[in-house]
């Protein structure tokens, strides 16, 4: 070996060590601020956790509303995009051909690479232009951010679908013609089932995309203080809003400690997220190597 | 004999004082109740969604009389948002917000434009502001304009240490730099390599936490992370605000898109009231009560 | 199986898909048609030419947006230019520098990492790269065009990392053989015959991470200072496009302020189509070729 090799893989081995270490500081550091905490009062306040939960006890000095807002605009994206997603998906692998095939592979991929912030200003927008036209009364607010969300992530479910579905094995995709069932049976009973556990492995990752993106909401209806929303309609807290505003303007000790809990939380979630994820994707790939 | 009649004195002093401030504190508790269950009493039996966006200087007062509203009535939901005086005159003008404040007047065209209702609440300055380490303890007028025009960018020109001045700006949409940029400014300019922060509470912690950053921040956002140096000698804080003796003063303004009704109308009412002082004074800013 | 009593239903079910994957193009040409309609005001030569200068100086009736868009191509490329010689050296890492256990973990540790909130990565560089900059370099507030160098840097390292990883997948097999012919070390083999041979792979991976870098917002809006300039140095703030548009919340249509908002949502939307439509005929022509 000359000395460049040599050289090479020394810079290699520096190279792979860099996003270890970058994790673990990251980690670390979150778990060293955020650690202590870490209780039911970041959660609620001084508010009793039960009453915030089933009563809708307004939550002071804790970051619940802002859980419960993240979770609600990431169900609204999902309920919008999920169905979308996996219809599309399933189009452009089993039916589309020719040249809407092409038009719609393109617009996806055009909207996959659509920074979030753009999708911000068109909900916006769109705010604004209804406000002018049909509905002069709509403003800003959970639902117009689930929307948002839900265009955001659609194009990664229609990639989940499609890839799963076209990385099935050929001699499954023979198994419903020689049963004698249809191309729409076949789908729904031989390749949809097998693909599923890929399909949810890619829904899953799309969802966590929808709870950490910040772009979005900031334009589109998220706010600093809100307390619980109790209408589709109206403006909510995000974790992700929070932690950038903490950020750049916390108050006071107990303000920074509840930013730093936040952002563990929501780093719980979106790993949690990616790593069931990531076990569904293995179950999916080890059945098709066994098989 | 005289030490006795000296801890006599002491004890029958210390009776007198525990005395008149448990005679205080009780005055002051039923003050609070009735002036709180009296201001509160408009939002009995009300419901609905009060959504508020605009001046930064004003979030702290929002949020404590969302607060207050809030816990005697949780039918009412209170959202307040920032964005700057330009973003909250402009939302409430389009209808996106129901209360939009800013820390500045409504320039006429801005009235006559959305029609807009203002509802001066507190007086409040505008503070330079620099880190508490900071040895400078006192700026002219004509320094401050230099430092924020580019024109001094060491600190040791204004007999701080040897080091290169960091400059905090706001955004365009802010009232407090408006009003620090036509009061103290002169209306000169501000150097565009100045860090841009979003709101007077960024502003603060951003500058609380660079050793040599200087900024500009709404009186009652100021507390012991920051300090801000007397202006040609003059000490800033509510008191000098208050006579005039600092100059760079503004009122906080709540605006609504034509007369306020209802719900709206109540929380107006509350803050510009009797029972929002405390909340107001407790905030940093005077109540114009 | 109850294939039966589905016999008499399929066409409803094809057209439901049909129907929805008709929808998802709708949707997305309409997001794109409402943007250019937004957009309309631009096409006034005189708004245009005050948009399209280098100062933002709102007070004295300046609206330039020249400096973000300089910011944002500066910005971009530079944190390109970072990620990906790091992540050319994982990735040869993972596929042969390395021993099989450590790759594996750091090809994991990768994966992670694409599940990390931006604002969250924005959140610890505010409180720790931006001190450690301040301090290290004594050279303005820390907040600077190198802090989000750096921040955006490791967040398009994964994809970076991600999409060379898959070309030298489907490079490596085709090499394999001559490669143990020769005798080459691993290292080698990736030097003389897998890089040579994925050119356009590198490519493609080059803009793609551009896309990411240009298009985010979180990162440059909290790490780099937002002061619409040119920077002189890389210690100076800068302010990107996508953090103009979270910055200047204008709701007034009549404003340039809020024009500028579109020009730059329009602008950053043109990259985006362009750097689509090039890995598009990479592809094409990759497939051509083969």
């Amino acid at each position: 070996m000359t000395r460049f090799h040599r050289l090479f893989s020394a810079l290699c081995w520096a190279c792979a060590l860099l996003p270890g270490a970058v994790m673990l500081l990251l980690i670390g550091f979150l778990l060293r601020q955020g650690w202590g905490s870490l209780d039911l009062h970041l959660l609620f306040g001084d508010t009793p956790p039960l009453d915030a939960l089933f009563r809708f006890v307004p939550v002071w000095d804790g970051i619940w509303p802002a859980c419960f807002g993240t979770l609600c605009v990431v169900v609204l994206a999902g309920v919008i995009s999920i169905p979308l997603g996996i219809l599309c998906g399933i189009h452009l692998s089993e039916f589309a051909q020719g040249r809407f095939r092409d038009i719609l592979s393109f617009c996806v991929d055009l909207l996959a690479g659509m920074p979030s912030i753009l999708m911000g200003l068109f909900g916006f927008a769109l705010i604004l232009f209804l406000r002018h036209t049909l509905l002069p009364d709509v403003g800003t607010g959970l639902l117009l951010s689930g929307f948002c969300l839900g265009l955001l992530v659609l194009p990664y479910m229609v990639n989940a679908t499609y890839t799963s579905l076209s990385s099935l094995p050929q001699d499954l995709r023979l198994l419903g013609p020689s049963l004698g069932l249809n191309h729409m049976q076949s789908i729904r009973h031989i390749l949809l089932p097998s693909a599923g556990k890929g399909i949810v492995s890619g829904l899953v990752l799309s969802l966590g995309r929808a709870a950490e993106d910040t772009a979005v909401i900031m334009l589109t209806g998220a706010v600093a203080n809100a307390g619980m929303p109790r209408s589709l309609f109206d403006k909510y807290e995000a974790l992700p809003f929070y932690i950038y505003t903490t950020a750049a303007e916390y108050q006071t000790p107990e303000d920074l400690n509840r930013g730093f809990g936040a952002a563990l939380v929501l780093l719980v979630m979106t790993t949690g997220l990616f790593l069931a994820a990531h076990l569904l994707h293995q179950a999916m790939e080890r059945r098709w190597r066994r098989g | 004999m005289m030490t006795e009649n000296v801890t006599q004195l002491n004890k029958s002093n210390i009776i007198k004082t525990i005395g008149s401030m448990l005679c205080l504190c009780l005055l002051g508790m039923i003050v609070c109740s009735t002036a709180l269950a009296g201001g509160l009493d408009a939002f009995a039996g009300k419901k609905g969604t009060i959504a508020i966006a605009g001046g930064t200087a004003h979030i702290p007062v929002m949020k404590k009389a969302a607060r207050a509203i809030m816990t005697a009535n949780p039918d009412i939901r209170i959202t307040v948002a920032g964005g700057g005086s330009g973003v909250g005159i402009q939302k409430v003008g389009e209808g996106l917000v129901d209360i939009g404040n800013s820390g500045r007047k409504a320039s006429d065209a801005e009235v006559a434009r959305y029609g807009l209702v203002m509802f001066p609440f507190a007086i409040d300055g505008v503070a330079t502001v620099i880190h508490a380490k900071n040895p400078v303890d006192s700026l002219t007028a004509a320094q401050v304009r230099d430092i924020f025009a580019g024109r001094i960018t060491n600190w040791k020109d204004v007999g701080g240490p040897d080091a290169a001045i960091n400059l905090y700006s706001r955004d365009e949409s802010s009232g407090t730099r408006a009003v620090y940029w036509k009061k103290l400014l002169k209306k000169g300019p501000i150097a565009v390599s100045a860090n841009i922060v979003p709101s007077n509470g960024a502003m603060k912690s951003a500058v609380s936490r660079d050793l040599h950053g200087i900024g500009y921040v709404s009186i009652g956002h100021l507390d012991k992370t920051v300090k801000a140096p007397k202006l040609e000698g003059v000490a800033v804080n509510q008191q000098t605000a208050m006579d005039g003796t600092y100059p760079v003063v503004r009122k906080l303004y709540m605006n609504t898109k034509g007369r306020p009704t209802g719900l709206v109308k109540a929380f107006v009412d509350y803050v510009t009231g009797p029972d929002c002082v405390e909340i107001i004074t407790a905030s940093g800013f005077i109540p114009i009560q | 199986m109850s294939a039966g009593s589905h016999i008499s239903s399929p066409i409803p079910a094809r057209i439901v898909i049909a129907v929805s994957a008709w929808i998802s193009a709708a949707v997305v040409l309409s997001i794109f048609l409402f943007l250019a309609w937004f957009c309309r005001p631009l096409l006034d030569t005189t708004v245009l030419s005050s948009l399209l200068s280098w100062d933002w100086r709102p007070f004295q009736g300046d609206f330039g947006i020249l400096s973000m868009l300089t910011g944002s191509l500066l910005l971009a490329s530079s944190s390109m230019l970072l990620a990906f010689p790091v992540g050319m050296g994982i990735c040869c890492f993972v596929h042969g520098v390395g021993p099989p256990g450590p790759a594996r973990l750091v090809l994991w540790t990768i994966k992670l990492m694409t599940s990390v909130p931006t604002v969250v990565y924005g959140f610890v560089a505010v409180f720790v790269l931006v001190p450690l900059l301040r301090d290290v370099f004594r050279e303005g507030s820390g907040f600077s065009l190198l802090a989000a160098i750096l921040g955006l840097a490791v967040l398009v390292l994964p994809t970076v990392v991600l999409m060379l990883h898959s070309q030298f997948l489907t490079i490596e097999p085709q090499v394999r053989l001559t490669a143990a012919a020769l005798g080459m070390a691993p290292s080698q083999k990736l030097l003389h015959l897998v890089i040579p041979a994925s050119g356009r792979g590198f490519l493609a991976a080059a803009i793609l991470g551009l896309g990411r870098a240009l298009g985010d917002t979180m990162i440059p809006l909290m790490l780099a200072g937002n002061a619409a300039q040119l920077p002189g140095s890389v210690f100076d703030s800068i302010r990107t496009m996508t953090a103009h548009i979270a910055l200047v919340v204008a709701t007034d249509s009549r404003s340039l302020a809020y024009l500028s908002l579109f020009a730059c949502g329009l602008l950053l939307f043109m990259t985006t189509a362009l750097i689509n439509l090039g890995l598009r005929m990479l592809a094409g022509n990759r497939e051509n070729g083969s």
